[in-house]
């Protein structure tokens, strides 16, 4: 299994209390899987998608990834995790303003202590898997939503991470570039990616091939896709 | 993260605020400039102090008549002192331990002429010793030697200046020029030599380039002071082998002279190496001021980059967000926006150093005022611009290395 996460709870302190965001999650996930996290805001399906991301620590449970403990790695750990295993997507992009696509794109590399010719090379390679080697110069404000989100899919790719982490990857595009980017989310699974979506939407949910359903802080339903199982 | 990455981010950051960046600059140019220009004041002030005392020896002891009212001179004289004399001289040299040289020189203020020019100048009556205990070197020609001296013969070095007014280009050397009713022959001619701008102790400030020096033996011989009570002579210059013996020996000097001069106060003595020690100290105070100064506005610049940073890294929580999410660790963060601060700091210490450079060039240009760039002063200045950055950005740089990533992410 990629990911494997036994009973774990996550609580958030507010002032006084702690609130529970996550109670009693089982989830596994095989690699090249394709999964939707579904819910309603608050239903604690961004803080999954948190600790999933390593950019969050459940309060209790245990959290393997690639049979390593996340829960126990400390703050360095996490980020050579983000940066090598975990690749996100996010709903507005998230992408730096002053550099162009490529430079974005580059980023990971940066942090990862690759050089500046190697940076380069894979940098251009996750561009022209996302369709924009012609656009590699521009800056994220000289781009449509579209191609944005494709440089962010080609940085969450450049290091070539275990999983992808999409959340809401569709939510600030119109309908027919949302199409587009699920196609290409499509054509990376089958060529191995193992992603994962977390989404409100269920025409997105659809493009999954198991949709994990969370409602107030615990996993509703957990089920294969009927309309994409083959 | 890579150093030339952090280099690269934090000049762009720069770059894109230009003039943010430069006011928060403001703090540290001022202060490096400052720094540099007051700095380079106080050399200038202490190389002309050295250059001047050295040029008044910085092992000797000056003896010199005290200026008398005619009157005050007969008290004197009534009193049984002699003035300042050879005698007083030669007891010196023989009972003070630890002098090298004396010397005893006599003057008069006179008119030299050569064919129909003339010249107001100081004919000084020297002893061979002068010549080692002064610095005072010949351009041409020979100075008052042994020789001269013991056949008490008519030759003269003129001073720079009196050798112009009267010569020209022209040379002079073996010309006989005439000093008060007296014909004598010119011997040489002196280097020129900076003016005495300022007066030092009893020695009053005077352009000692007028001066003509003859042998002693030869004044004493043929030239009077007009007031019959003058003493024989006007100056004994004492050297010593060692600066630290100059208190002991002026000590010993002025006991002598008390004696010999029936305890009347008709002499001064000058330590122009202890005058040079006094101003040494009056300047380091002030210096003390000054760098107080100084270091008071890079703290100010200090706190105005901190305060900058702070907000460079509120408006930029999001970027921390984005760059921690994809791997970036907190001592990459940190590191960042240190370098950041460091550009700044170092930026504004370029531009300080060259306003300081230029600032203390001017003065030199457009004043009196002498200044000297002591290569320390840029490195100090540099330096402390370069400390500054690091320990006022290190503060807000932690604040934005300990950004909560999910926090930031979703800052808007």
């Amino acid at each position: 299994m990629l990911i494997e996460i036994k009973d774990l709870y996550k609580n958030y302190v507010m002032g006084e209390l702690e609130v529970p965001a996550l109670m009693d999650i089982n989830v596994q996930i095989a690699k090249n899987e394709y999964v939707a996290i579904m819910g309603p805001s608050g239903s604690g399906k961004s803080t999954l998608m948190n600790i999933l991301g390593c950019l969050d620590t459940p309060t209790a449970g245990q959290y393997m990834f690639n049979g390593v403990d996340v829960s126990q790695l400390d703050d360095d750990a996490l980020s050579a995790m983000r940066n090598r295993e975990i690749g996100f997507i996010f709903q507005n992009f998230n992408l730096l303003p002053k550099l162009t696509a490529l430079q974005n794109v580059e980023l990971p590399l940066v942090y990862a202590g690759a050089n500046k010719h190697e940076r380069h090379e894979k940098a251009i390679q996750a561009l022209q898997k996302v369709g924009l080697a012609d656009r590699m110069s521009h800056k994220p404000t000289e781009l449509s939503g579209g191609q944005r989100q494709r440089v962010a899919i080609a940085r969450a790719l450049v290091s070539k991470p275990g999983i992808l982490l999409a959340d809401e990857p569709t939510g600030a595009l119109d309908s027919k570039t949302g199409v587009e980017i699920m196609a290409l989310f499509d054509e990376l699974q089958r060529e191995g990616n193992t992603i994962i979506v977390i989404t409100h939407e269920q025409e997105i949910a659809d493009y999954a091939h198991r949709t994990i359903f969370i409602k107030d802080g615990r996993i509703h339903s957990d089920t294969p896709n009927k309309k994409r199982n083959f | 993260m890579q150093y030339e990455e952090n280099i690269r981010v934090a000049l762009r950051a720069l770059i894109d605020h230009k003039f943010r960046s430069f006011l928060t600059m403001l703090g540290i140019i001022f202060g490096v400039a400052s720094v540099i220009t007051m700095l380079s004041i106080g050399e200038g002030a202490k190389r002309e102090a050295i250059a001047k005392y050295q040029d008044l020896g910085v092992n000797n002891i000056i003896i010199r008549e005290k200026k008398l009212s005619d009157q005050e001179l007969e008290e004197v004289r009534a009193k049984f002192s002699p003035g300042l004399s050879l005698q007083d001289a030669s007891v010196i040299k023989e009972i003070v331990p630890g002098v090298i040289y004396t010397s005893s020189q006599s003057e008069l203020s006179t008119d030299v002429k050569y064919t129909d020019k003339s010249a107001k100048s100081t004919v000084i009556g020297i002893t061979p010793e002068f010549v080692n205990i002064m610095n005072y070197k010949t351009g041409q020609g020979e100075f008052i030697g042994e020789k001269h001296y013991d056949a008490a013969l008519r030759v003269c070095v003129l001073g720079a200046g009196v050798a112009r007014t009267l010569f020209g280009s022209e040379n002079s050397i073996g010309k006989m020029v005439k000093i008060g009713d007296q014909w004598f022959e010119v011997s040489g001619v002196l280097q020129s030599k900076t003016l005495f701008t300022e007066t030092v102790g009893e020695l009053a400030a005077r352009d000692l380039n007028n001066d003509i020096y003859i042998p002693l033996s030869t004044f004493l011989n043929r030239f009077t002071h007009e007031n019959m009570l003058a003493s024989q002579i006007q100056q004994i210059t004492v050297q010593v082998a060692s600066s630290e013996r100059l208190v002991e020996a002026s000590t010993l000097i002025n006991g002598i002279l008390q004696r010999h001069h029936f305890n009347n106060e008709d002499y001064n003595i000058v330590i122009p190496f202890e005058l040079l020690r006094q101003e040494e100290k009056e300047r380091q105070i002030y210096n003390f001021l000054l760098g107080a100064i100084a270091a008071i506005s890079l703290v100010v610049g200090g706190i105005g980059i901190m305060n900058i940073m702070l907000a460079t890294v509120m408006e930029r929580t999001r970027e921390i967000g984005i760059r921690r999410a994809i791997g970036a660790r907190k001592s990459d963060i940190m590191s960042q926006f240190v370098t950041e601060a460091v550009a700044i700091s170092i930026t504004g210490g370029i531009i300080g150093v060259i306003l300081g450079v230029t600032l203390s060039l001017s003065v030199s240009l457009f004043t009196d005022i002498k200044t000297v760039i002591p290569l320390y002063s840029v490195l100090v200045a540099f330096g402390f611009s370069v400390i500054v950055g690091i320990s006022f950005g290190y503060l807000p740089a932690k604040n934005a290395a300990n950004l909560k990533p999910i926090e930031s992410i979703r800052y808007e």
